[in-house]
């Protein structure tokens, strides 16, 4: 199945992408798109996807969109 | 006493006067510095009721403990009046080399009492003081202002001036300082405007009182390094606050369209990525090392800072997606020194209004030179329109009726910063509870709500939060001062706070002792307001009714049917007002107020309004 990424802020920089399509197997969690991607794991971040705020083991469906965010304190 | 120089400079600009007064330690304790200073100056010397545009009001700048030494973000200076936008305390804080300046010159605060019947400046270097004319630069705005001082008495200088806006008594004017920093949302620039001062530059040769000032200096500088560090491990300052604008847009909670709609499929065209390509310069505060001021050229070419709050309310929330167009507007919001969130909220009010059919008017979402000329009016008071933009939403709304007052976005008679609460409980309510109006500033629990709990829950566990950050963010960084940029952003752990507040007063607190003078400075500035409007109900601490309306719901999107419903919040509300001890009313209790050594104000308010 093909899932959306997009990131925010600095892990743009970081990854060297925005956002892009991966492939993935199905039945893959988001655990597998974070464990794909070299972000350092200690560094707090939120997920979310379509949206709404996912636990890592959540599944994923075809056409699904995965935000990773670093934690903000506002603007 | 060390952490404090114990000096305070009141100064009387109807008959020029000045002198020097000074706090005990009891005081100091009590209240800390900045925001606790401020509100308990504020509250002891105003007599309720009176006009915050007239010679009775008082401006305060005041600054904490460990406000200028070098150390982590502490180059943050506290400014605060009785608020003509709300009628109730209001305060701003602003990076600015006054923090360093006022402390050499020996005070932690300045009071500014009267009004000066010809535009001046003052000029303040150790125990002078110099009431001058400022012919040359009233009229002008904060940029030529601020070269023209810069000019005469240099780079180091520590400057706070308004510009047009203060001048015209615009209500939600800011004071500016350096390059893109300004503070004092609730209208404290009007209020500087009112008493026709200009500016105000300050120089001091005196050494800071530190008790351990060798520990210190080592200390800190080596954590303004670490600091640094830790911004480029992390690369937080690439895209600074803008970061958050594409996150907003993702989770449905920016403000498009004067807060009808929560995302935007061109948001992209103005996020972080985009001003981080266009950015020409970078700015900062003092005692910083993780500056987020990123500057681009605007569509005048002129150099403009910018960061989330800017792009949120006067490029999403007015429909322009053009970066150079919403740098320009921002530029003029700098220029003629008003708060770039009102102004942005205020124009999309109007247009959502003209959009209504609730008032006439040729001014439409996304269109940018409009909103400039419209700016403009707002900042000169120019014509009807200007006089009506002038006033912020609040009063916009009340004028124009026709229902128009669900939708104007402000809490309090302040406008809502740029999170679009329409779904997210737990941040309304923290737009509720902001005890100057809605600001984002006091508790940010967004990414709490939907890591953490639950987007939809309206449970006590959201309660706590938005109360634990506002003892953090409303209380510790307001009186300290300091900016809380390292804490969450670079993972700076609260406990430095402690350790440098203890290493410059020489005292031992523990953040317990932190929490303490938070509360009771939340307790007195409801205080503030009760007293100025005896008649306070909880609805006070409503946000707008259209985020509860099901026909505002999204129509698409991670939202999509959802609304805030008032019968939760009203729970939600419970939940906060018994976790910090207040009445239904959301008034503090006689019992809250003793636990805070807030007996003699608890008996003052009572002469108003009877307490629980």
């Amino acid at each position: 199945m093909k899932v959306t990424v997009k990131l925010i802020g600095p892990f743009i920089n970081t990854l060297g992408f925005s956002e892009k399509q991966i492939e993935l197997p199905a039945e893959a969690t988001v655990e597998m798109v974070l464990s794909s991607l070299p972000l350092d794991p200690a560094r707090p971040k939120i997920v979310t996807r379509n949206g709404q705020a996912v636990a890592l083991n959540e599944k994923l469906k075809d056409g699904d969109r995965v935000v990773i965010s670093p934690i903000y304190s506002g603007g | 006493m060390y952490g404090w120089t114990g000096n305070i400079l009141r100064i009387n600009l109807t008959n020029r006067t000045h002198k020097k007064e000074t706090f005990d330690e009891q005081f100091a304790l009590k209240w800390v510095g900045g925001r606790g200073f401020a509100l308990k100056i504020l509250w002891d010397e105003l007599k309720p009721g009176i006009d915050p545009l007239g010679p009775e009001n008082k401006l305060i700048i005041s600054v904490g403990p460990i406000a200028g030494i070098p150390a982590p973000n502490t180059g943050k200076t506290v400014v605060a009046a009785k608020s003509p936008l709300t009628g109730g305390y209001g305060d701003g804080n602003l990076g600015t080399r006054v923090t360093e300046q006022m402390r050499k010159a020996g005070y932690d605060i300045i009071i500014i009492e009267g009004q000066s019947d010809k535009p001046i400046y003052l000029y303040i270097e150790d125990d002078k003081i110099e009431y001058l004319p400022a012919d040359e630069i009233w009229g002008k705005g904060t940029y030529d202002t601020h070269a023209y001082l810069y000019k005469k008495y240099g780079k180091g200088a520590g400057v706070l001036s308004i510009g047009q806006g203060g001048e015209n008594l615009n209500l939600y004017a800011m004071i500016r300082s350096l390059e893109g920093r300004a503070g004092g949302r609730p209208g404290i620039g009007a209020v500087m405007g009112s008493k026709k001062l200009k500016a105000i530059v300050i120089k001091g040769s005196k050494p800071i009182p530190v008790a351990d000032p060798d520990g210190m200096r080592k200390l800190g500088l080596d954590d303004l390094r670490k600091v640094g560090e830790i911004d480029k491990q992390t690369g937080w300052s690439i895209q600074g606050t803008t970061g958050v604008l594409a996150w907003c847009n993702e989770v449905a909670a920016l403000p498009v369209r004067n807060m009808r709609k929560t995302h935007h499929p061109d948001a992209w065209k103005i996020d972080g990525e985009r001003l981080n390509n266009a950015r020409v310069a970078t700015y900062g505060c003092p005692n910083c090392t993780m500056r987020c001021g990123i500057t681009i050229l605007d569509h005048e070419g002129h150099e403009s800072e910018l960061d989330y709050e800017n792009i949120g309310m006067l490029g999403s929330n007015l429909e322009i997606f053009e970066l150079d167009q919403v740098a320009s507007l921002n530029y003029l919001c700098d220029d003629f020194g008003l708060d770039t969130i009102s102004a942005g909220a205020v124009l999309a009010f109007y247009a959502d209004a003209i959009d209504h059919g609730a008032i006439k008017g040729d001014f439409r979402f996304g269109d940018a030179e409009k909103a400039k000329e419209l700016l403009r009016k707002a900042a000169l008071r120019e014509g009807e329109v200007g006089n009506l933009l002038a006033d912020g939403t609040m009063r916009m709304a009340q004028r124009i009726g026709q229902g128009s007052e669900a939708y104007a976005m402000h809490v309090k008679g302040l406008e809502i910063s740029a999170y679009n609460c329409k779904f997210i409980p737990g941040m309304a309510l923290a737009f509720g509870t902001s005890p100057i109006g809605a600001h984002h500033k006091e508790s940010w629990v967004i990414t709490y709500e939907l890591k953490q709990s639950q987007r939809d829950s309206y449970g006590p566990e959201k309660a706590a939060k938005v109360i634990e950050l506002q003892r953090i963010r409303g209380g510790l960084f307001e009186f300290i001062v300091a900016c809380r940029f390292p804490w969450i952003e670079l993972g700076w752990d609260i406990n430095h706070y402690t350790t440098y507040f203890n290493k410059v007063t020489g005292l031992n607190w523990t953040l317990d002792d932190f929490w303490k003078v938070a509360d009771r400075i939340y307790a007195l500035m409801k205080f503030f307001w009760v007293r100025e409007f005896p008649d306070w109900n909880r609805t006070k601490d409503y946000p707008p009714m259209i985020w509860f309306d099901p026909a505002n719901a999204d129509t698409e999107g991670p939202i999509a049917g959802k609304v805030l419903e008032l019968d939760k919040y009203e729970k939600l509300l419970d939940f906060y007002y018994e976790q910090r001890g207040w009445d239904r009313r959301g008034i503090p209790t006689k019992k809250t107020a003793e636990a805070l050594d807030l007996k003699e104000e608890a008996a003052e308010v009572e002469k108003f309004t009877k307490l629980e």
